[in-house]
């Protein structure tokens, strides 16, 4: 099967839920909201892609979720991670610095043989 | 752990539905609500900002449907999708739908019912606490030899066993029930106390028998069966302290066995008085049954050794009477006791039923190939329209899975039937009253349900997957393919139903053509116009030997006297199936070597008028006077194939023998030979010895008369005769050709159910070979109207078609010949003068099964000779 061009996305945007909860628990307008903050509003998270992907990764049993009372007194869902997350997101992020090292070397590569 | 997660939640999407979809919504609430207050924070009117959040978030119904696939419940709508999608199928076929229920409902009621039946009977433990520890003590001198225990082995084992926490005897009986309405005979086992100590009963009222009991000098007791208490008693609750009188002996009801508890380690009695023995004169005779209990941790080898013993220990003490050396006190396990035999007729019945269950199963394979390949353009639609090969496939698995659990269903209704069934056919079967439908047989039918609709599903799916997927819908041109494949599993289907159906109708021929010798045995006498009527003297009221020989005379003499009464007579053996009595024996003239058994026969004491009675010719010498009493030497009378066995070419009269080991008594003499009567059953041997009533004190004997009237009128009069004599006795007048019937009843009926499943075999073989060649024949209907256009002859079309069909058969007729060959062993001990590889039954059997394709073929291929190339082309 070939790669699925979603997945690639998928798996980035699940690698940045996972950071954005690792700070601490967050309903899902804030993960948006603090994944905006973070990457310095380049990310627009799409909401019909994260809260698709909070399920999923509810499923798989990398984040948990509860509902509590949010700062402005509203019944909100949080979601947290767990331990099967937490481990998730070491490995994520490992892989991914590894990856986005690999692809700045080839690019980097390019350049210079296009100058020479 | 993610695995659980992922279930849970899963679960947790499809039980809460509802509850989820509140969830979301609120969730969806939530966000907005969030956005609108950040939007307001920067300064946006609150409508603005509402309007601005909703466009930000987008469709908010589109991604609540994605959040939805993502909770996956996508497999389970599917699922159900599928499942509506193949009721609303097999309903548009009714036709198809009920022939499958039907045949396969049949095949797996009747292996439930024949799973439920073996488990129980066969394989299951006894029902009693440490089944596993109980066995059944036997004398046995070779592998074949082995017979019941003596006074003196119970009274040795009791007091040098080692191996056994609990011992007892019991000796099962017959006895004249009175002073309870009208005197009937009952089945008592007479038992120790060890025997219901060592099967751990517990009555429902009262006690059980108790060591004490057993004295010779202490009022008599008796534990009575639930049933006989309802039935005389007034009542379980009442029964205790209440009197019934046994043979003419009070005896006091001191406790009521359990509603469910209808025998013993085999034994069915209905009363169960305390054994009593009495001191031993000699070593035998062996009318005891031994229960044992093995202690913990003791093995049956190690009960072996013991019991090995303890038979060396007693054999010197009474080697003047039992010169048997070899026989040795052997503990066997009593579940084994008890199945003996009737395992076997049992085994080939499941046997039976499993072949049919293939065969079906086969069948409906086939069905389904067909309904799959009509299907094809429909099918193909579905894969254009985008359905994976795994959706396609998972679909045909659905639809056969609720077509075959809906047989299943309808199969548990057969299988209770069957049940009942065989409880008619063999109402003496060990164990019946435990076998029904449990939650077993449930999960059996359930299972044969499951693994039947994956076996049937197995021919279309593979199938449509060999081809790479359906053709295209409209087109033709694929269409070949996936047929020369289907067509390859179909044949193959077709071979293994005639490879199945063969060992079935082998099985039925040979135990057909056995049947049928077994009607044609001569018993050796004339049963028409004769009549019995079993008597048992009660010592309470015939004492000594005198009272008994009184009695017997006058009730010969009466019953001779009765109105069209032809002779009458008196034998404590009863052909065809009751020898009486077995006695060993040991010629004077060729004494066994020390140390061996001696020989042994059925051993019957009658009068001279039951050779008149019955008819049996007298061949030498003569049969018994008056002068053969009591006081004068013994004589016996031997039966023709005894004097042939022991004297082959000399004569028999005047050889003298010791009876029964007794070698200080005095020997009898042979007097005379007469003309062999079956004793041990139709098939059995026909060697007898006759001792006169006269010399013997028995109280067991069966009154015989032979009368030109009929049959009631002849009942009628034996019954007042003898209550005229005895008003107490319990009277039951049989008929000899009720006798006959009765013993070939239970070869006939295993012989009748067999038919009948080698019938639905053969049957469903011919429709599946029928199904094959007629499908063969639509599909290549252009090719054979071509050749008809083009001149063949339809007779050769017709031979075309048949000999295709018959080269299936062919080969599914020599792989069953195979397995055949291989399995009929098995029948061997069921049958008579016929062996299992009976040339000419397996010549009948293969020719019916091909005669049966012949015609199976015969009429697809006159389809096809009739066929038209321009109704063919016109129905394309």
């Amino acid at each position: 099967m070939p790669p699925d061009r979603s997945d690639l996305l998928q798996g980035t945007l699940e690698l940045l839920v996972l950071k954005a909860l690792s700070l601490a628990p967050m309903h899902g307008w804030g993960i948006g909201h603090r994944i905006g903050q973070l990457s310095g509003d380049v990310f627009q998270v799409n909401q019909g892609s994260l809260y698709p992907a909070l399920m999923r990764m509810l499923r798989r049993g990398w984040i948990r979720a509860e509902w509590r009372i949010s700062e402005n007194r509203r019944r909100a869902r949080y979601y947290s991670l767990t331990p099967d997350g937490r481990r998730r997101l070491a490995r994520e992020t490992e892989s991914w610095e590894r990856v986005s090292a690999a692809v700045n070397g080839v690019l980097r590569t390019r350049i210079a043989g296009g100058t020479a | 752990m993610s695995l659980i997660s992922d279930l849970t939640e899963r679960l947790r999407a499809l039980l809460f539905r509802s509850r989820m979809e509140q969830e979301l919504e609120e969730e969806v609430r939530a966000h907005l609500e969030f956005e609108v207050a950040e939007l307001r924070r920067a300064g946006v009117e609150p409508a603005e900002a509402q309007r601005r959040a909703l466009v930000v978030f987008g469709g908010v119904d589109r991604w609540k449907e994605e959040v939805r696939d993502a909770r996956g419940l996508q497999p389970v709508e599917d699922l159900v999708l599928d499942l509506r999608h193949a009721v609303r199928s097999l309903r548009r076929n009714p036709g198809f739908t009920a022939a499958v229920i039907l045949v396969l409902g049949i095949g797996i009621g009747a292996a439930t019912a024949a799973f439920s039946a073996v488990r129980t009977i066969l394989l299951s433990q006894l029902p009693y606490p440490h089944a596993d520890r109980l066995v059944r003590i036997y004398e046995k001198n070779s592998p074949l030899n082995l017979w019941g225990l003596s006074t003196v082995d119970v009274q040795a084992i009791r007091e040098l066993q080692r191996s056994f926490d609990a011992f007892g005897a019991v000796h099962r009986t017959e006895v004249a029930l009175s002073g309870t309405g009208a005197p009937e005979r009952i089945l008592v086992g007479r038992a120790s106390a060890g025997f219901f100590t060592a099967l751990s009963v517990v009555p429902l009222a009262g006690r059980l028998i108790e060591p004490g009991d057993e004295a010779a000098d202490v009022p008599p007791v008796v534990v009575v069966s639930h049933a006989l208490a309802e039935r005389v008693l007034g009542g379980a609750g009442h029964a205790v302290g209440r009197s019934i009188t046994l043979d003419g002996v009070s005896h006091t009801v001191i406790g009521v066995l359990p509603a469910a508890t209808t025998d013993l380690a085999g034994v069915t009695a209905e009363a169960w008085p305390a054994l009593r023995l009495t001191t031993a004169t000699r070593r035998g005779p062996f009318w005891l049954r031994g229960i044992g209990r093995l202690r913990e941790g003791v093995t049956l080898d190690a009960a072996t050794r013991d019991l090995a013993g303890i038979s060396e220990r007693i054999f010197p003490l009474w080697a003047s009477g039992f010169r048997d050396q070899k026989a040795r006190l052997t503990p066997i396990p009593l579940r084994a006791t008890i199945i003996g035999d009737t395992g076997r007729g049992l085994a080939l019945f499941a046997g039976a039923v499993g072949l049919v269950l293939l065969i079906a199963i086969a069948n409906v394979a086939t069905l389904m190939l067909v309904r799959t390949s009509a299907r094809g353009p429909e099918l193909a639609v579905r894969a254009a329209l985008g359905a994976s090969r795994e959706r396609l496939t998972r679909l045909l698995l659905t639809e056969s899975l609720v077509l075959t659990l809906l047989a299943g269903v309808a199969g548990l209704t057969v299988g209770w039937l069957g049940l009942r069934l065989i409880g008619r056919l063999a109402p003496g079967l060990p164990r019946l009253a435990e076998v029904g439908l449990d939650t077993r047989a449930t999960a059996f039918a359930v299972l044969a349900a499951v693994v039947s609709g994956v076996l049937v599903s197995l021919s279309p799916i593979s199938a449509l997957l060999a081809h790479g997927g359906p053709g295209h819908p409209g087109t033709g041109g694929a269409r070949a393919g996936t047929s020369r494949q289907s067509n390859r599993v179909r044949a193959m289907l077709v071979m293994i139903e005639f490879a199945l159906a063969l060992p079935l109708l082998l099985g039925t021929g040979l135990l057909l053509n056995s049947f049928l010798r077994l009607r044609r045995v001569n018993p050796g006498f004339d049963p028409a116009g004769v009549s019995t009527l079993a008597i048992a003297l009660p010592e309470a009221r015939y004492p000594d030997d005198p009272a008994l020989q009184r009695f017997w005379r006058q009730a010969e003499l009466r019953a001779g006297e009765l109105p069209g009464a032809a002779a009458a007579g008196l034998t404590s053996a009863m052909p065809p199936d009751d020898p009486g009595d077995i006695n060993n024996f040991d010629l004077l003239d060729r004494p066994v070597p020390e140390g061996e058994s001696e020989p042994v026969s059925p051993w019957s004491a009658v009068t001279p008028g039951y050779f008149l009675a019955l008819g049996i010719p007298l061949l030498d010498g003569r049969l018994f006077q008056a002068g053969d009493s009591g006081a004068a030497p013994p004589v016996v009378v031997v039966s023709r194939a005894w004097a042939a066995r022991y004297y082959p070419d000399e004569r028999a009269i005047g050889r003298q023998m010791f009876a029964g080991g007794c070698r200080t008594c005095p020997p009898s003499t042979v007097i005379g030979v007469v003309e062999d009567v079956k004793y041990l059953g139709l098939a059995g041997s026909t060697e007898a010895v006759y001792e006169p009533v006269s010399q013997t004190n028995t109280r067991w004997l069966n009154l015989v008369v032979r009368s030109a009237a009929s049959e009631d009128e002849l009942s009628r009069g034996l019954r007042n005769a003898v209550a005229a004599l005895d008003p107490e006795l319990p009277l039951s007048v049989v008929s000899m050709p009720d006798r006959l019937r009765a013993s070939l009843a239970s070869p006939g009926r295993w012989t009748a159910v067999l038919a009948g499943f080698a019938a639905a075999a053969l049957a469903l073989a011919a429709l599946g070979i029928y199904g094959l060649m007629s499908y063969v024949v639509r599909q290549r209907r252009r090719e054979i109207g071509v050749r008809i256009a083009l001149g063949a002859e339809p007779a050769s079309v017709t031979r075309m078609v048949i000999a295709r069909g018959m080269r299936h058969a062919l080969v599914g007729t020599v792989l069953g010949l195979g397995l055949a060959l291989f399995g009929a062993r098995w029948l061997r001990a069921l049958l008579y003068e016929v062996g299992p590889w009976d040339p000419l039954t397996l010549l009948g059997v293969g020719a019916l099964l091909l005669v049966t394709a012949f015609f199976s073929c015969w009429l697809p291929g006159r389809r096809a000779a009739r066929v038209r190339l321009s109704e063919a082309l016109a129905s394309e």
